[in-house]
Parts: C-alpha cells; sequence; structure tokens
C-alpha cells in the first residue's frame, strides 16, 4: 500500500503497509478497530463484516493489500463525527438486537446497506450473518425498527423492559471483549496438536520452531507441573475426576495438546507449531463407548482413586445408580409399556467468540484476561495447577461473546499462564475456530434405555434410564451431566416405581464438558419420547396425558433417592404452561407457515423441568457501595455472557436503591472485586447472584439512611436519588463527602450461598409438515411456555428463551459434530457444522406463567439454559403425529428421516400438483 | 489461520495478467473476489507465492446483448449478474441462481468468473450455465479461445482453463420467455446444494445439468434423452441419476443423493414447463 494511494479508515488515511499475506480483518484491529471481530476467519459467519466502498464484505477474506486506494468503514465509522449513533446502530438499542454482541457490529454493519429489496427479504439478505444467542427475532425486530425497550422510572425498574447497560457500547463497536486490547509486547501462542486418537509422545524436537524467526519459547509436558486437575469449573472440586495436565505425554484425543509456541507474532507462531517434529508411539485407541466397558479394551486413564476416577480400569468416569419402590412390579402393573433405545448426538455449543485469553504479570501477580464464565473457579483452577498462592492469580474478563457452558472450562488459561510465568511477558491465545471444533468441549453424546409403564387409568407406574454417557478423553463434567440428565427429567413425574443405572465412559475422542441443559437435554428427549408413546398407546392426548402426572406442589421431586435435598415448590406454573401450549396449538389460525400439498403434517409437545440451582453449593457475592458522584457502584463477581443477567442485576439494586438504573455503574467479573463468586452456571445469574445483588443493595438503603439520620438529624428515606431528612433534601454526592469526613463506610457487601432451591419448567409446542419425498421438515408452529417466576425483564427473559429454542432446534434438525472412524472430528468449520441462519428459524410464541417465586430474589426463577431442553423431543413428537413414525435418534436430519419413512412405508407421493413454492422456481430451504 | 506469506500484485491489463502469469508461472494464482481462493489458502489447500489481482483490471466486468447471445464480463460480480435486466429477461435462471450463491457479502465481491474457474461442483454456478450452454472464452499466450462448457470443467476444482491462461468473457444464449426450473436440496440455509438441480426448457428442449452428483457439474443425459423420446416428467426424473458418481459424504450418502436427484429433477421440470 503505497502513500500515493493509502487505505482510508473511517474516513482517516492510514499509513504503512499491511505485511505479506494479511488479512483485512487483522489489519483493521492492528489500527484500533476492536469493533471488527473474528467468529471463524473463513466468510461462514460474518462477525468481521465491514463496508469497503460503501459496499458490506467479510475482512477476513479480503487481502489487506487490495484495500489500497478504497475508503474502509467500520461499526466505529458508522457513527456520526460526533458520535451520534447511525440509524441503524440505534435500531439494534431499541429493539435490543444482541444478546453477547459479538456478532452485532457485523450484523450492524450488513443491516445498514440493505436496500429496499433486502429488507423485504431479510431471511435471504441476512445469510451471511450468523448470531447464537437470540435467534434472530429480536435481530429482525431491530433492521425494521421495532421498539423494544420502554422507559424505568427510578426505583420501578423490575419487571420492565429496560435495556442492557452495555448496548450503546454494543451497538457502536466500543464494548471490549477479551482480545479487544492493545497489549504492548504481546506474544502469541499457537498450540500444536495430536494427530493420535491414542499415543505416547516419545520425543519432541524443537530445533526447527525455534529457528523460525520471531519463535520464542517452546513448552512440551516436560515444562508443565505434574499437578492434575479438571478443566470442569465447579464450586466443589470433587465433583469432577483430576485427570487432565497443562500438557501430557499421553494422547488420549485427536486434537489434544501436544505442545505450543510462543512467538512475536501469530503467524510465527504458527509457522513454529507447524515446524515441530514430534514423534509418537501409537496406542491402541477406544472411540465407542460401548467397547470401552469391555474388559480388555485399552485403559484410557490408569490412575490410582486418588483422582476420584470412579472405576479406571473399565474406563467410568462417573457411575450414577438409584431405585426407588419395585420397577418390576411397576411393569406388572402397567397396561402399556414402551421400550427403546434412544441416541442424543455431540453438540458444539459454537459460541461466536472462540475461547481466547491474554495473561501478564503484574506486579508479581498472574493476571489472566479471559472469556469466562467462571473467574473465580479459574484463578482458583490456575493456582491449582501451577501450584502458585490463589492470592497471586488474578482472573477477569470483561463482555465475553457467547458461553452456552462451553466455558465453565478452563481450555486457554492454563497454558498461557505457563508461558507468561516463563517469560515474564505478556502472552495471548486464541483458539481457531477449527481448534474450536477439534479441542474444545462439547455436549455429552449419550445412549438412553428408557423402558417406562402406564396404567389403564393414565398414571405412571414405572420408569427406568439406562444411560450411557460418552465423557471423551477427560471426565470434565462426567458425573454431573450424567445425574442431572437422570436427574429433573424423571423427577417430574409422579411415579412410585423408579431405576436409573447410568455410566459415563471415557473414550479417545474430543472431551465433552458442560452444555446448556447439562444433560437434561439428552435425557428428556428419551423421557419426553417415551411419554408421547405411553399417551398414544392409552389413547390419551399427551398433554392430558403429563397433566395427570405431573408433580404437584407437596408431591416429593425424586429420581434416584427419595433422600430429601433442598429443592423445594417456591413456585409452580407448569400447570399453566401445559395449558398455555395446548390452546395455542389448538389454534390453527396461528400457525406461521402453510404445509406444502402431500406434505404431512401433525403436531407435538414435550416439557421440562430443572432446579434453579446447581447442588453442592453455589456462591454469589455482591457489593454497592456510594460513589463520590451520588451514583452507585456495583460490583458484582458472577460473569455476563449475553444471558442479560447484568441487565437484571442493575435491575434489582435500583429497586432497591430507589435509584434510576443509569445510575447504577456496574464493575464485574474480576477476582479483585469481592472475595469469592461461583460465577454464570447452573442459570445462577439471577437467583444466585442476583439474590447477593438485591441483599447488598437493600443494606445499603439502611446504610444511608442510617447515615444520613445520624449527620442530619431525624429520619431519613432515599427516595430517586435523595435523601430526604423531614423536609430537606439531601443530594447524594454530598453524603458521600459528609460521610467520608465522618468516618462513615456506605458501602454494603450481600452473598448468596444458593440453598434452597426452586424448579423452573418449560413446555414446547410444534406444529410441523414432513415432505415424505426428501425428508424436509418445515416448522408451520412453534409455542414455548416458561415458568421463570416474577419476571424481571420481559425484554431480555423472551431473548433468552428464543435464543435457546434456537439453538435447539439446530440440535434438533441438522447439528451434530462428527467424528471419523479414528475418532477425529470431521465438522472443523461452518461449512460442515451447520449453525442456524436467520432463515432457519420461525417465529416462536412464548408465554409466561404467571408465578412468583419465594426462594429467588423478588419472586425470580432461572430461565437460561432451560427453553432448549424440551424443544428435540416436541419436534420429534410432531414427526411422530405428522408421520407415523417414531425417530429415536437425534439429530432429525433429512436423509435419516426420509429413510425411516422408507423404512416404514409411509408413501411419498410423487404424484402431488405442484406447490407455489416449486412453481416459482424457488431453491428449497 | 493466518495464511501463508504470499506477494500481491495488481495487474491493470488482461495483457499484463497474462504477462505476470507466464512471469510467475506455477507459484502464482489469480485474485478475483478471492471468496474461493483465500479459505482455501488458510487451509494450506491452496500456497501461491503470488497473488495477481486481477479484480481492478478495467472492462471485464458487464452484461452485453449481442443480439441472440449475453456476453457477461468475467469480473462481473454475483450481485450484478442476479439483478441485471439483460440477464433477468434473457437467462433468467442465471439470474437466479447467481442469488443463491453465498451471501450479500459474498455476493459483493464473488465473480461469475472466479467462481466458474474455481470447479467446485457443489456451487450454484457451474450447474446453471451447464443448463444453459454457454460458451467461455479463456484468453492466453497463444490467444483466445472459445470453449463449449461441456469441455469446460473437468474434475473437482478442475477447469479447461490453463495455468497461463485467463478466463475473460461468459456467453449465454438468450432465450427469453423460456421456462426454467432450480432446486437447491440443502440442510440450512446458508449452504453448498446437498444435491442441486438446473433445468432450462420443457419437452424435446429441455436441458438439465446436476450440481453435486459427481465430480463436476453434470447434464441428466438420460433424462433428457427420455424427454426427446416424448417421456412423462415423471418417468423422465427417474433417470436421473443414471450415469452419476455422487460421493458420500458428511452431509449425505450416495444412495440419499441418488434418490434426492430423481425428486428434485421432477420439481425442476416441472416448474420449467408452468
Amino acid at each position: 500500500m503505497s502513500e500515493a494511494d493509502p487505505m482510508r479508515l473511517n474516513g482517516r488515511a492510514i499509513p504503512g503497509e499491511p505485511a505479506p499475506g494479511q488479512c483485512l480483518r487483522t489489519y483493521l484491529r492492528e489500527n484500533g478497530a476492536f469493533g471488527v471481530k473474528k467468529g471463524c476467519d473463513a466468510g461462514d459467519c460474518g462477525a468481521c463484516t465491514v463496508h469497503v466502498d460503501g459496499a458490506p464484505v467479510h475482512s477476513c477474506l479480503y487481502p489487506a493489500a487490495r484495500a489500497a486506494g478504497r475508503e474502509v468503514t467500520t461499526i466505529e465509522g458508522l457513527s456520526g463525527a460526533d458520535g451520534a449513533l447511525a440509524p441503524m446502530q440505534q435500531r439494534f438499542l431499541d429493539a435490543q438486537g444482541f444478546q453477547c454482541g459479538f456478532c452485532t457490529a457485523g450484523m450492524i454493519m450488513t443491516a445498514a446497506a440493505l436496500d429496499d429489496e433486502q429488507m423485504a427479504d431479510l431471511p435471504r439478505a441476512l445469510k451471511g450473518n450468523l448470531c447464537r444467542c437470540t435467534g434472530y427475532r429480536a435481530v429482525g425486530d431491530a433492521i425494521c425498527g421495532i421498539r423494544h425497550v420502554e422507559p424505568a422510572p427510578a426505583g420501578d425498574t423490575v419487571g420492565r423492559a429496560v435495556g442492557a447497560p452495555a448496548g450503546p457500547a454494543v451497538v457502536t463497536g466500543s464494548a471490549r471483549y477479551t482480545l479487544d486490547i492493545d497489549v504492548p509486547g504481546l506474544l502469541h501462542m499457537a498450540v500444536a496438536r495430536s494427530p493420535h486418537a491414542h499415543a505416547r509422545i516419545v520425543s519432541v524436537d524443537d530445533s526447527a520452531a525455534l529457528a523460525v524467526p520471531g519463535v520464542r519459547l517452546v513448552l512440551t509436558h516436560l515444562d508443565a507441573p505434574k499437578r492434575h486437575f479438571s478443566t470442569a469449573r465447579h464450586e466443589d472440586w470433587r465433583d469432577d475426576p483430576q485427570d487432565t495436565l497443562i500438557l501430557d505425554d499421553v494422547m488420549r484425543f485427536v486434537g489434544q495438546r501436544a505442545a505450543a509456541v510462543v512467538a512475536d507474532s501469530q503467524g510465527a507462531a504458527e509457522a513454529g507449531a507447524r515446524a515441530l517434529a514430534i514423534e509418537y508411539a501409537v496406542l491402541p485407541a477406544v472411540i465407542d463407548p460401548e467397547l470401552a466397558m469391555v474388559p480388555g479394551a485399552p485403559v484410557i486413564h490408569p490412575k490410582d482413586p486418588a483422582t476420584r476416577i470412579s472405576d479406571p480400569d473399565r474406563n467410568i468416569a462417573a457411575q450414577v445408580h438409584g431405585h426407588l419402590g419395585d420397577i418390576e412390579a411397576g411393569f406388572a402393573e402397567a397396561t402399556v409399556i414402551h421400550e427403546a433405545r434412544y441416541r442424543a448426538q455431540r453438540l458444539q455449543h459454537a459460541a461466536l467468540e472462540t475461547h481466547c485469553a491474554i495473561g501478564w504479570m503484574d506486579d508479581g501477580v498472574l493476571t489472566v484476561r479471559s472469556s469466562t464464565q467462571t473467574p473465580f473457579l479459574t484463578r482458583r483452577g490456575l493456582s491449582e495447577a501451577l501450584g502458585i498462592p490463589v492470592e497471586r492469580v488474578r482472573v477477569l474478563c470483561e463482555r465475553v461473546g457467547g458461553g452456552f457452558g462451553g466455558k465453565q472450562e478452563m481450555l486457554t488459561e492454563d497454558l498461557v499462564a505457563l508461558a507468561v510465568l516463563r517469560l515474564g511477558e505478556p502472552v495471548k491465545l486464541e483458539l481457531t475456530r477449527e481448534e474450536q471444533f477439534v479441542a474444545t468441549t462439547t455436549r455429552h453424546p449419550m445412549v438412553i434405555d428408557v423402558r417406562m409403564g402406564a396404567r389403564a387409568d393414565g398414571t405412571l407406574s414405572a420408569m427406568q434410564l439406562t444411560v450411557l454417557s460418552n465423557t471423551g478423553a477427560y471426565g470434565n463434567h462426567a458425573g454431573g451431566v450424567l445425574f442431572h440428565g437422570c436427574g429433573e427429567s424423571i423427577g417430574v413425574y409422579r411415579c412410585a416405581n423408579k431405576k436409573v443405572d447410568g455410566h459415563a465412559v471415557y473414550t479417545n475422542t474430543v472431551p465433552a464438558g458442560a452444555f446448556r441443559g447439562y444433560g437434561l437435554s439428552q435425557v428428556i428427549f428419551a423421557v419426553e419420547s417415551a411419554m408421547d408413546e405411553l399417551a398414544r398407546g392409552l389413547g390419551l392426548d399427551p398433554i392430558e396425558f403429563r397433566l395427570r402426572n405431573v408433580v404437584r406442589p407437596g408431591d416429593p421431586m425424586v429420581s434416584t433417592t427419595d433422600e430429601l435435598d433442598d429443592v423445594v415448590y417456591g413456585s409452580y406454573g407448569l400447570d399453566q404452561c401445559l395449558n398455555a401450549v395446548r390452546t395455542a396449538l389448538g389454534n390453527r389460525a396461528a400457525d406461521t407457515a402453510e404445509a406444502p400439498d402431500g406434505w404431512l403434517v401433525g403436531a407435538g409437545t414435550a416439557l421440562a423441568m430443572i432446579d434453579t440451582v446447581p447442588p453442592n453449593g453455589h456462591r454469589g457475592e455482591a457489593r454497592v457501595s456510594l460513589a463520590a458522584d451520588g451514583r452507585f457502584l456495583l460490583e458484582i463477581g458472577t460473569a455476563e455472557f449475553g444471558n442479560g443477567t447484568t441487565t437484571v442485576h442493575a435491575q434489582l439494586a435500583s429497586t432497591a436503591l430507589g435509584a434510576a438504573v443509569g445510575d447504577i455503574r456496574i464493575a464485574q467479573s474480576d477476582t479483585t472485586l469481592v472475595g469469592h463468586d461461583t460465577g454464570a452456571y447452573g442459570s445462577t445469574g439471577t437467583v444466585v447472584a442476583g439474590a447477593a445483588t438485591l441483599q447488598a443493595a437493600t443494606a445499603l438503603r439502611g446504610t444511608v439512611e442510617a447515615a444520613a439520620a445520624k449527620l442530619y438529624g431525624g429520619p431519613a428515606r432515599l427516595v430517586e436519588g435523595v435523601v430526604l431528612c423531614d423536609d430537606r433534601r439531601i443530594e447524594l454526592s454530598r453524603l458521600y463527602a459528609d460521610a467520608a469526613e465522618a468516618g462513615i463506610a456506605l458501602s454494603e457487601t450481600g452473598s448468596n450461598d444458593g440453598t434452597p432451591r426452586s424448579i423452573s419448567f418449560n413446555v414446547h409446542g410444534f406444529r410441523v409438515a414432513v415432505d415424505p419425498a426428501t425428508g424436509e421438515i418445515r416448522i408451520l408452529r412453534s409455542v414455548q411456555a416458561a415458568d421463570a417466576g416474577r419476571v424481571m425483564n420481559p425484554l431480555q427473559l423472551r431473548g433468552q428463551v428464543e435464543g435457546g429454542i434456537a439453538q435447539a432446534i439446530g440440535a434438533a434438525l441438522y447439528e451434530e459434530v462428527r467424528l471419523d472412524d479414528a475418532g477425529s472430528v470431521i465438522t472443523r468449520t461452518f461449512r460442515g457444522y451447520h449453525v442456524p441462519t436467520f432463515a432457519d428459524i420461525p417465529p416462536t410464541d412464548v408465554f409466561f406463567a404467571e408465578t412468583h417465586d419465594s426462594v429467588g430474589p423478588l419472586g425470580a426463577k432461572s430461565m437460561s439454559e432451560a427453553p432448549f431442553n424440551p424443544v428435540p423431543a416436541a419436534l420429534a413428537n410432531a414427526v411422530r403425529d405428522a408421520t407415523g413414525v417414531r425417530f429415536t435418534r437425534l439429530p432429525l436430519a433429512r436423509d435419516a428421516v426420509w429413510r425411516g419413512l422408507a423404512a416404514a412405508g409411509v408413501p411419498d407421493s410423487q404424484d402431488r400438483s405442484l406447490t407455489p413454492q416449486d412453481s416459482t422456481g424457488e431453491a428449497t430451504q | 489461520m493466518i495464511p501463508p506469506q504470499f506477494d500481491y500484485v495488481r495487474a491493470t491489463s488482461v495483457e499484463h495478467a497474462l504477462e505476470l502469469l507466464a512471469e510467475h508461472g506455477d507459484d502464482a494464482k489469480l485474485l478475483a473476489g478471492g471468496h474461493s481462493l483465500l479459505p482455501m489458502m488458510k487451509i494450506r489447500l491452496a500456497n501461491p507465492a503470488v497473488l495477481i489481482d486481477i479484480a481492478r483490471i478495467p472492462d471485464l466486468s458487464y452484461v452485453r446483448d449481442e443480439g441472440g447471445t449475453l456476453a457477461i464480463g468475467a469480473l462481473t460480480k454475483h450481485a450484478m449478474v442476479a439483478s441485471d435486466p439483460l440477464v433477468a429477461l434473457n437467462a433468467p435462471l442465471l439470474a437466479h441462481s447467481a442469488a443463491q450463491v453465498g451471501d450479500p457479502q459474498i455476493r459483493n465481491r464473488g465473480t461469475i468468473g472466479g467462481s466458474l474457474v474455481h470447479g467446485d461442483p457443489a456451487a450454484d454456478l457451474p450447474m446453471a450455465v451447464v443448463a444453459l450452454g454457454v460458451t467461455l472464452v479463456v484468453v492466453g499466450p497463444s490467444g483466445r479461445r472459445e470453449v463449449p462448457v461441456e469441455d469446460f470443467f473437468e474434475g473437482y476444482f478442475q477447469t479447461a482453463v490453463g495455468e497461463d491462461e485467463l478466463l475473460v468473457e461468459i456467453r449465454v444464449p438468450s432465450r427469453p420467455g423460456v421456462g426454467w426450473g432450480y432446486q437447491k436440496f440443502v440442510r440450512r440455509a446458508n449452504d453448498w446444494a446437498i444435491v442441486g438441480v438446473a433445468a432450462v426448457g420443457a419437452g424435446a428442449d429441455a436441458q438439465v445439468a446436476l450440481g453435486n452428483m459427481g465430480n463436476k457439474a453434470l447434464r441428466a443425459s438420460a433424462t433428457e434423452a427420455a424427454l426427446a423420446a416424448g417421456a412423462s416428467i415423471a418417468d423422465a426424473a427417474a433417470l436421473a441419476d443414471e450415469g452419476t458418481e455422487p460421493q458420500a459424504d458428511m452431509h449425505a450418502d450416495a444412495e440419499f443423493r441418488r434418490h434426492l436427484v430423481k425428486v428434485l429433477t421432477r420439481r425442476a421440470l416441472e416448474s420449467a414447463a408452468s
């Protein structure tokens, strides 16, 4: 790029030249345009969309050199010079057309360039921009200029559609995600990964790697402490087997870290990693979980019991066994028995921000800035894995670009920390999208044998589950997911005889881990399919059958043991949810699509229950302080990754303090802020962390009023941002100054230990049409009713529900991490692993039950993971209704459906007349 | 993922591009929109040392009516092909298929010539141009030659364009008012075809092309022959997989593809006949 012909970035000429081979995306970020994001680096996701001479392009596929003489506009340049929002930015703010916001800059850049014709056909116009959080309804509303945010009077903000505090930063591209900081002297890391499913590293020759210009360090297993840990982050470390090293000499899956290279540039680090000569001794591998338990199978973790592996010799990471009543007596009583084997597949979270971390030393403190859901537990993990005191470690995150459970793991921070401790210089590791597919955690694939029986009177007599969960090469979350999956899925039903046997088994495959629903989505697919079959066998409406069998307040909620735990009926809206879905599906006029001629039509439903907090303790901690400017500072430990909990925290604090939402400044997700906070998993952002915030804010109100009474005399009341003492109005900034002088602290801490726990419910209904000629499923109607207790923020809650449904529709129809026979992941890009686009997601009518929880803050319950859980089963039940064929394996891919229908002899209506869609020559979607 | 380092040169004319190709030989690749080449470079399926940027060569982006033939410059972007009124009138199948390529960002950069030279059998444009019976104009050191489309695609990512040559124009027979059908079977809206079918005309005049049923876009010869002999659409479509060699991959196995191509051929022919 010559000086005579420079690229212009947001109106400013950029001097200098890009590196040979550099793409525009990284060049723009080097020049400060951090709003340009990496989601895939391959032109599949749109997060890096910018305008070149006014036209949107994927900047990752645009050689920087070819931008010479062009005008490049990024999200930062879309606003006016005075900072005024561009119209499309304002629309995204007004509709809250985002959640984590990582895709938003690219989405806005695409949307801002749409012409009228494209605006009228958003499903096609937005093909190039993926969003994993919203389910696209909010995006569509934003682009169409529909306003959802409502004003919230000071002190009266809970229950209102308040916008996210970070909204203005998200729509202008100034929101800072993990890697959006300029760190002088930053070094870059690349990882060499195992090509073998099971092998021992014999040697690593790093001479060629170290000869690559710019390479500074090679790390191998010889450099890593021999301290086993789990990548899973849990409040109680005993939840997971301690089976992982930062760098191991045994490779247990294709894609495992074999060595790492640190260099001055990303290109040099990658070249160094390619130049490593690693000699492996290949070991026998076991890919199939059923074979892994057979005596004589290769033992993947020959470790001692102190690692808390359940049965290392049989590759069993964890197991659960339990029974209630007499299962065989229950089957003897049954009029109808359904028995089948169900399979739920391996899924990727596909958060648009890949796992990444930057570490540096700060005055002797190892500091790691990470894309994590659990900063405090990651600090603890680093301390344990590296053997350094927890006080010498700080972990923080700023905005996190999606999590879905995938960031309840420590997958980058440990390696970065090891390099930082060695070099004393700042180091970055950013996983590529391919590494994300090959080497980060997935949903646990499960094989679920279900046997259930019901009596002629429509009551359940026996429920039996035999579950085989494939935890992959490491046992992170193996036990928790298995236990949880077999918990609420059958605990929601009143049945005297239950039996569960489950094993989580090691295989030489990519490790599974925490995934939205935490085991429930897999097991619910099986149980809710079986409930549908039993209802059919009895000739009952499936919803009526469920209404007869679901637990009601007072019933024990039991699955594998009748020992009492701390789950209570804080509120109960399951009956409301079931009835709402029944009513909605009964109204054919409300269908959002029509069935083409010759397609088979049917409807199906499924329900899901979830405890509002995980077991074994979950701590939330928050501090609220009056600041010098008369506003409040809310410091919270938990993380926000797009689920909207920060907004709810601001609403809770403002309500308790009688303040405007805008007067609550929030700092969060940093281990220096509060004592200890478990973090954001198990849908705890509102019910645990929010309870801590509410407690702190309520206490501060008392403290402020007491301080004012003491300083100014008379009874004091905090109202709408001022203190009223008799007839005097005391500004809070004055109170702050006077209190400081008097040595009175105006700061309070709140905490919550996550017990007792309550329960939330989701019921989903679909009407579908199925093309018997091709196996295509078209959703004609989608409805979900959710019992989230008192709704804190209807806009954000709806978004959370819609996003869960969208992710689950992908899981039900086509998403699958696929492996070859050697255990290597073959779906390594968004072209192979399909994430739904705007065009793929139908609208869903969302209903909220009217309940008020006695456990959660101000009546709220959790609603983060749960909307996902009933969706695949509801879809399978609708297809069953339409076609008469029971599909027991996810996903319901078109080829599988076609084959299933053909095998069942469902006629393929070859002779049907043309449909409108066919006759226009429109592409089949 | 950082692509391998490459040198970047910008060609100012077709002649200049040919000189640069001659100079750099096998080390060079032509860069048009870059939306097929750069992803391959990032995963190192392509490692050119030199990229010759031809995007700014003037006069290779056009649609002209040459009386019975539409002449389309190789650097014409998909967005322009999709919206050009001459294309809509004379080759509506081409306009429709160009609108199916990728997403708007890709259609703003990607070119018709780049997509055809890339030679992906699952892509939209190859099956469209096979159905339309186009002629491709290629220039090289020995001058200009015209290649009928049946000789153009040679296999996976292989075309008749030599390493020292450049595709400059696509010549499309104008058939205003002719019926057409286009069926693209995908799992998800933004995907390459698992199987695609493009059809132009009806009865004995029908021309049918199949996408992703082998290592290149194919004519459905048995179906066309049956139609010419007077067979019904349903009977002719049932022959659509004859002579094809569909692969099995992560998206579908060969059996499903063979089934689909019959269903989609029938639907495409029904569209073209209506």
